[in-house]
């Protein structure tokens, strides 16, 4: 990927040569805090119910009919406009897209606003959905990063058209870079040009980001948070700490202890000691999800209920075996070797590079940062996973558990 | 085994024709060419609940999962950590028609991957203390519980799933006696009880080589990958039976369409409305269910979303989409919705009304849904899992690869009066099954 900078607008492309389809986006950093929560999943939906010139159905009509596919999503730590189109259709694409960027009423209110809380209070039906809701909640307090559906049901009667026209003034005033894979063959200097000429809007400000960082946990003790729900088939466990996300040097380490713990696949130790050894569950796993201003580790699975204290026992041993004895150097290997091969394995198409590379670059980490990456990788050693480990046994943990209630008075 | 025969067949978007090659044995191998860092390696199998009864229901999913647990060479456990240490993805999937086992590996690991790929495929030996003890699932749980139990919690899984009992229910219920009205994963009780002899036979009868399809994609020399396939495939002779199975009804129209309403602690209802077609080896019906999928409820200028959510005064539905699933022994055409409880009965009568209203299709309807199924085997031609998982749905379902590439050239055949025959044919209101799971709360609402 190749970055350049036209009139203050950031322009990456990268050629993918004989790919039938592009895939571009347009990125804007969250350097605002939400004023309520789910005014910017508000403002992605409301791009696509309307312009000054077409209504919700024209445009749907309109991109669909020549296949170009358009999302809208408001993230943690950025808002993207994701396309992906057949090569021939990029002018009509950018001409339609630029048609929602500068042109969109947002006055569609109450329908959008009627399909979002029925969307979330379908989605809260799922047990997993909605353990996972609690946690993101009760982990990250009232930072903005705890944006759920159940506290954006609590907020979206409360959004007002300003609150969004105010949302979208701020990602415009922020950084931005359009993205681009594909076959352009020879065509580079001319797409500079379109887009210096045409996507002005897309220039960059250097602006103050006002979302504090937040690593540490501000629990004092150890938590759990029990869920009632009777009629589930089985128990759903979380457990999970705030930790140092991707700018520390530890961000390697929690990823090696990530991928033997519990993400390499099926043969991580949770998934093998819990799940082959044990048969607790179909799905066990643990998962470090890293953002701008934090990052959580976690543990998860899905058991018989009568299984709960067992399971939790489980996520605890195997984070103890590795605390106090590091992993040989075979399995240090494989862990990296298996990240490696993630990387390469989600980074094949035009529209993987192009989420990855412009994530990388929008929140500072550099056009080298996968290549970077894995070099941090080759230099964790044994005693860094142990290390990690008993980070994360030293810290107190927040535990979420939802099952019927006769299985949770004990716990 | 040297092959007898060699075929090159074109598929659209990739940069050479496919290598097809059959050994004496009835084992073949597809090969399709992408430059990629990464090769896809996989086998497909002929077979899936299709092939079971009503006391073996789930087998072949749980082979599937047993595939894992070791062979002759290799103990429970090695393939995967060693495909997993070398930057390898690996999995497997069930599914009505078929059974997979696929590697996703960086191209310089091909040889080891091809190497324990062919040996799980050729010499599972189904260890007993790997699939665990039988025992009742209504009673106490085992003492041990090894991967026996670990499909029951896989089981128990999918009961949390609101779309997934909905559409049990559908399923069941559009069928009188094929095996596809069984849930491909089985019960609890007939997991819980299956025996180690019922899933060697199962094994021994079905993977057997007339009924694989071993897909390399991927940046590779031919010669020496047909090489090693050649030395690797070692089929034992135990498993060269003859594959046989239940005798099978044909189903392709629902003969008494039913109604079933379920009930669950939720807030919103789910509902799914199902058809039975013709068989997805019936290349040019399959691409008019395609395409009608896409007019009916794919994507916001689709009808049920632009009718039913876009523009209605009154909205009830939260999510509404039409989708169409590819059978051997015939297809299904569904509509699903998530709604307003409350709305149910007017949810039933709008669906029914836009089937009826598939009499009429217009010109732009049809050239919007051709280019979507364009770009879709575009996009299928993308990353060599994508294009592997093509070529194994159409060497297993449809048992004929060429259809791939005859694909693009029916498409361009159809037209309106053809999409509005098959829709008389096969989605008349009096000929779907409904299936509704509703809020408790609800109950008393509609005794």
């Amino acid at each position: 990927m190749k970055l350049y900078n036209r009139k203050g607008i950031n322009i990456l492309l990268e050629k993918a040569p004989k790919t039938p389809r592009i895939s571009m986006s347009f990125f804007f950093k969250t350097s605002k805090k939400e004023k309520y929560y789910g005014i910017n999943s508000l403002l992605a939906r409301l791009f696509l119910q309307g312009t000054k010139n077409y209504n919700a159905s024209e445009l749907a009509l309109m991109f669909e009919n020549e296949c170009i596919d358009i999302t809208f999503k408001a993230k943690q730590d950025y808002f993207k406009i994701s396309l992906i189109f057949l090569n021939e259709d990029f002018k009509r694409a950018m001409e339609l897209t630029k048609e929602l960027i500068l042109n969109s009423t947002f006055d569609d209110f109450e329908k959008e606003i009627f399909k979002m809380k029925g969307e979330i209070t379908a989605d809260l039906d799922n047990p997993r959905f909605k353990l996972s809701d609690s946690f993101v909640k009760n982990i990250f307090k009232d930072h903005p990063y705890s944006s759920t559906h159940t506290k954006i049901l609590e907020d979206l009667d409360k959004i007002t058209k300003e609150d969004i026209l105010k949302a979208k003034d701020d990602f415009f005033k922020a950084e931005k870079a359009i993205v681009l894979t594909g076959d352009f063959e020879d065509e580079e200097e001319k797409l500079l040009q379109y887009f210096e000429d045409n996507f002005d809007f897309m220039r960059s400000y250097d602006t103050f980001d006002e979302i504090e960082d937040i690593f540490k946990n501000e629990i004092e003790k150890d938590k759990i948070i029990k869920i009632v729900k009777n009629d589930v088939a089985q128990a759903q466990i979380i457990q999970g700490w705030l930790v140092d996300s991707f700018k520390s040097e530890n961000s390697a380490k929690y990823s090696i202890l990530n991928n033997i713990l519990g993400s390499s696949g099926l043969s991580s130790r949770l998934f093998v000691n819990l799940r082959d050894k044990q048969g607790l569950a179909y799905t066990v796993r643990s998962q470090y999800e890293t953002l701008l201003h934090s990052a959580i580790f976690n543990m998860y699975i899905g058991t018989a209920a009568k299984n709960i204290q067992k399971s939790l026992d489980g996520f605890k041993n195997e984070l103890q075996k590795l605390a106090d004895t590091p992993p040989d150097e075979k399995e240090l290997k494989g862990a990296k070797e298996n990240i490696s091969g993630r990387l390469k394995y989600f980074t094949q198409n035009n529209a993987q590079i192009t989420a990855t590379e412009g994530y990388n670059f929008m929140m500072g980490l550099g056009l080298d940062y996968n290549e970077r990456f894995i070099k941090e990788i080759n230099a964790v050693d044994k005693k860094d996973v142990s290390e990690m480990a008993k980070n994360l046994l030293s810290m107190p943990k927040l535990v979420v558990i939802l099952a019927p209630e006769e299985y949770l008075k004990n716990i | 085994m040297s092959y007898i025969k060699k075929e090159k067949i074109e598929y659209p978007y990739l940069e050479k024709p496919l290598s097809v090659y059959t050994f004496e044995n009835g084992h073949k191998a597809v090969f399709a060419y992408k430059k990629s860092p990464m090769i896809n390696i996989s086998s497909w199998v002929k077979t899936g609940s299709i092939n079971e009864n009503k006391d073996n229901n789930g087998v072949s999913h749980f082979v599937e999962h047993l595939l894992f647990k070791g062979t002759t060479k290799y103990p429970a456990g090695a393939f995967d950590r060693a495909m997993e240490e070398k930057g390898g993805i690996i999995n497997a999937a069930t599914w009505k028609d078929y059974t997979f086992f696929y590697i996703n590996i960086p191209k310089e690991h091909y040889e080891l991957a091809l190497n324990m790929h062919a040996d799980m495929m050729v010499d599972a030996l189904f260890p007993i203390e790997e699939i665990g003890p039988e025992f009742d699932p209504e009673g106490k749980p085992p003492e041990v519980k090894r991967e026996r139990y670990v499909v029951i919690e896989e089981i128990r899984m999918g009961e949390d799933n609101n779309w997934r009992k909905v559409y049990k229910n559908l399923n069941s219920a559009m069928y009188e006696n094929h095996p596809y009205k069984r849930e491909v994963i089985g019960t609890k009780k007939i997991i819980a009880n299956i025996t180690q002899e019922e899933i060697t036979r199962y094994y021994k009868t079905f993977y057997i080589p007339k009924n694989i399809t071993t897909i390399v994609a991927g940046d590779f020399d031919e010669e020496k990958m047909i090489e090693l396939i050649e030395q690797n495939f070692k089929f034992k002779p135990s498993n060269l039976e003859k594959a046989k199975s239940d005798p099978q009804i044909k189903e392709i129209k629902i003969k008494n369409p039913k109604t079933v309403t379920d009930y669950s602690e939720i807030n919103t209802a789910y509902i799914m409305l199902g058809a039975l077609c013709d068989s997805a080896k019936n290349l040019k019906e399959t691409i008019a269910l395609d395409l009608i999928s896409t007019i009916l409820g794919d994507g916001k200028s689709s009808r049920l979303y632009s009718d039913l959510i876009e523009n209605t005064k009154n909205p009830h539905y939260y999510q509404l989409e039409s989708c169409h699933y590819q059978f051997k022994d015939g297809d299904n055409f569904m509509i699903e919705a998530n709604f307003d409880a409350q709305k149910k009965d007017v949810v039933i009568k709008e669906l029914k009304e836009h089937l009826l209203n598939l009499n009429k299709i217009t010109e732009a309807e049809l050239k919007k849904a051709k280019k979507r199924a364009k770009v879709t085997f575009a996009q299928d031609s993308e990353m060599v899992s994508d294009i592997a998982d093509t070529i194994g749905y159409y060497a297993t379902v449809c048992e004929d690869l060429s259809l791939a590439d005859k694909y693009l050239k029916v498409l361009d055949e159809i037209d309106c009066r053809y999409l509005e025959e098959i829709a008389k044919k096969y989605l008349h209101p009096d000929f779907v099954s409904t299936s509704i799971l509703l809020p408790e709360g609800e109950k008393n609402e509609t005794v």
